[in-house]
């Protein structure tokens, strides 16, 4: 096929050909694209005519990578096969936030057979822009007017045939959450792909000019002039707004926030989540199942060894880990709930004057929120700040907040060192605020660059949040849990099993200490030691951590049931031979604040931009958990037993050698910045 | 008149919008230019909450100082 006129390189040629003939393999499958402001109705959209369970949340930017599926069978027409693609949201083509970029990028390149623009029906003049914008593009156009439910509650009339009439395309109420209007809608798209007629654009004046925007403005005010009737005027005080005077109070705001949060995490912890952790941890994976395991196994006379492997290194690694699964699901229930009624763009606004101390805009505070589940789409969530400075500091702060793979560890500890003090799990998340709090203090004074932060945010109305979407989450976040279990942390816990039992000559071994495991740890261990963490069997932990911070604990379940019959979890169990109570909250500080699994370092990667950037976030963060943990152990010791602790002298050399380091760096970041004559320090 | 000068409660002509042209087209996109109307809601915790087209936003007191009103 010739590409006259346009000038590819031979490798772009040769992508595209690949391409093409990879759809034509395909059978040249449909695919629409779904298009439309923030916060429009997208994701629940998309959700309902492919069956996915994408994460919807009611605030701007949380869709931030595009997400393709096929269409359901019950949607489709005639039994053809379509695919869907459900993009971020955008304004307008040409883009102020990276997910604008996205949208742009993607339609432009793509080859799309029919845009679904969805428009907001609460607010259909700001989503015209956007679609007289799309309207121009040569694709067909379907317009889904969304959130029908809501314009027929506040009493607005929309006529979609003149709307439809006035923009030369095809205009479908819809309603996403009761997906209404839906086969509607498929159908529609479906006639419109077979005719191959393409709306023609709009003309309006000033095209083509500087001022073209204006006179598309223009357009679209005369368009809703014709189309749309409101019942009230949108600057009247509603009930969100009155919510709003307490929720986002400067005094109120903060309280309330912790209180909610704090609400959350004791309902999940202590709560039905905890109580039902507790069961399956000491109940089922503590009694009912190796029992019944062993049992099963010696009546079918398997090999001792391979009974071994089955019943203490997979089900009691593991099971050390399911077990939190009930903790997990009601955590992600609540936050579900939580960031789908609207709150979470209120608390942006709540922390912004917090954050802009440390050079953040209140943006930031959602990619914590999001991260107090998993880091991975914490750090995704960046996406939606535009400063590429602020996105940087965000994603290595981010991931400073006890996601829930680190539960495990902190309930483990507390429960063996801490059984009756109710401080230790609340105290991870103050310690988590006070380190983003100076740590995002530090990278502003160790890093130079400007400081502009402008904070725009929409504040979408309140809406009662859907149960279904809550728990097809929570089902979903389950079924990633377990399998997660069942893959990389079995793997890794057999591994862990067989690297504890055998030597380097593969000979099995009594004594744990010849082993490969302990080879391995022994050779880590040194660095542990002016933290106070003596034994290969704490660096292996430590390790195994950043496959899955679960392994932690999973990796602790195998070692010492092998040393010691005791349940892990018992007060004052096999895990108090390594640490006193200092030291043991020491190392949970350790494994909290170092780097975080590679799953998120990976997602940091993306986010970062550059090696160099991901390096130094990995140094700072690895800095920020080594230094704590060797405060707490050095300085806790010493305060609380009147002795020094193990490696206190090497410890204190370390001590002075970073801050040593942290004055020089400071330092030369202040002559740079004097160099440039950036005056951007506030504070 | 500057929006973080404006009172409360009240609906306002905006007569330009200054700063930098990425934040100024975005804000075309939401509404916000010359001719248009704008409602400031309230003010909390340090942010003007204002009503452009349909929509609600909260802005920080530097952006409040780039919308200029007609009054």
């Amino acid at each position: 096929m010739p590409f006259c006129g346009i000038h590819f390189n031979l490798l772009t040629r040769i992508i595209i050909s690949i391409e093409k003939a990879q759809r034509i393999l395909g059978g040249n499958k449909m695919r629409i694209a779904l298009a439309g402001n923030p916060n429009s109705g997208k994701t629940t959209l998309f959700n309902a005519i492919t069956g996915k369970t994408e994460f919807v949340g009611n605030w701007p930017g949380v869709t931030v990578e595009k997400k393709e599926a096929d269409l359901k069978r019950k949607y489709s027409v005639k039994g053809e096969s379509i695919r869907i693609v459900d993009l971020p949201g955008a304004y307008s083509i040409s883009p102020y936030t990276s997910e604008e970029a996205v949208t742009r990028d993607f339609i432009l390149g793509e080859s799309i057979d029919v845009i679904i623009n969805i428009v907001d029906g609460a607010n259909v003049s700001r989503s015209l822009f956007f679609t007289t914008q799309l309207i121009e593009l040569g694709i067909p156009v379907v317009v889904a007017l969304n959130k029908h439910d809501i314009v027929n509650r506040r009493g607005d009339k929309i006529d979609a045939q003149a709307l439809s009439k006035e923009l030369g395309c095809e205009v479908i109420p819809t309603t996403a959450t009761s997906e209404t209007g839906l086969s509607e809608l498929i159908k529609k798209v479906v006639e419109v792909k077979e005719s191959n007629k393409v709306q023609k654009a709009l003309k309006f004046e000033n095209q083509n000019t500087e001022k073209e925007d204006l006179g598309r403005q223009k357009l679209v005010d005369k368009i809703i002039g014709k189309c749309e009737v409101k019942s009230r005027k949108a600057s009247e005080i509603t009930f969100s707004d009155k919510v709003d005077r307490i929720v986002a109070h400067k005094w109120l705001g903060l309280p309330i926030f912790f209180l909610i949060m704090w609400g959350v995490y004791t309902f999940s912890i202590d709560g039905l989540g905890g109580y039902l952790s507790g069961y399956f941890n000491d109940v089922l994976f503590g009694e009912i199942v190796p029992n019944a395991a062993n049992g099963f196994l010696e009546n079918i006379g398997v090999n001792p060894l391979l009974q071994a492997l089955i019943v203490d290194g997979a089900i009691g690694g593991v099971g050390a880990v399911v077990g939190f699964l009930p903790l997990i699901m009601v955590l992600f229930f609540c936050l579900s709930l939580l960031e789908d009624c609207g709150y979470m763009s209120r608390v942006a606004v709540v922390m912004d004057r917090f954050f802009k101390k440390i050079g953040l805009s209140g943006k930031s505070i959602i990619p914590m929120i999001v991260g107090s589940g998993c880091a991975i789409p914490g750090v995704m969530a960046t996406r939606t700040i535009e400063d590429m400075n602020q996105k940087r500091m965000t994603t290595i702060l981010t991931p400073f907040i006890p996601c829930g793979a680190k539960l495990p560890i902190i309930a483990l500890f507390a429960a063996v060192f801490f059984p009756t003090s109710t401080w230790v799990a609340p105290s991870m998340y103050i310690i988590a605020f006070v380190m983003i709090a100076l740590g995002g203090l530090l990278l502003k004074r160790l890093f130079v660059w400007e400081n502009n932060s402008q904070f725009i945010l929409e504040l979408p109305e309140y809406k009662i949040p859907s149960l279904k979407h809550a728990i097809i989450q929570m089902f979903d976040k389950a079924k990633g849990f377990i399998r997660k279990a069942t893959t990389i942390i079995l793997v890794c816990n057999t591994f862990i099993w067989f690297a504890q039992a055998y030597s380097w000559q593969l000979q099995p071994v009594q004594d744990q200490s010849l082993s490969i495991l302990a080879s391995l740890g022994s050779f880590i261990a040194p660095i542990l030691i002016p933290l106070g963490f003596l034994g290969w069997q704490l660096a292996a932990a430590t390790l195994t951590g950043f496959i899955a911070k679960e392994n932690v604990v999973a990796t602790f379940a195998v070692i010492l049931a092998v040393a010691s019959e005791e349940a892990l979890h018992v007060p004052g169990g096999a895990l108090t031979g390594f640490f006193t109570p200092v030291t043991a909250f020491s190392f949970l500080v350790f494994n909290l604040f170092t780097p975080p699994c590679f799953a998120a370092i990976g997602a940091m990667n993306s986010e970062m931009g550059s090696k160099k950037w991901l390096f130094r976030a990995l140094g700072f963060q690895f800095s920020v958990g080594y230094f704590l943990a060797l405060c707490i152990t050095q300085f806790g010791t010493l305060l609380l037993y009147g002795k020094t602790a193990v490696g206190f002298v090497p410890a204190m050399i370390i001590l002075i050698v970073m801050t040593m380091y942290l004055i020089y760096a400071i330092k030369k970041a202040d002559a740079k910045r004097n160099a440039l004559e950036l005056v951007g320090e506030s504070a | 008149m500057v929006l973080s000068k404006a009172k409360m409660g009240e609906t306002f002509k905006v007569k330009e919008v200054t700063g930098k042209e990425k934040i100024v087209k975005f804000l075309f996109t939401l509404g916000c230019y010359a001719g248009e109307e704008v409602t400031i809601i309230s003010k909390l915790a340090g942010n003007y909450i204002v009503s452009i087209k349909d929509s609600r936003y909260a802005i920080d007191e530097g952006m409040a100082k780039t919308i200029v009103l007609d009054a």
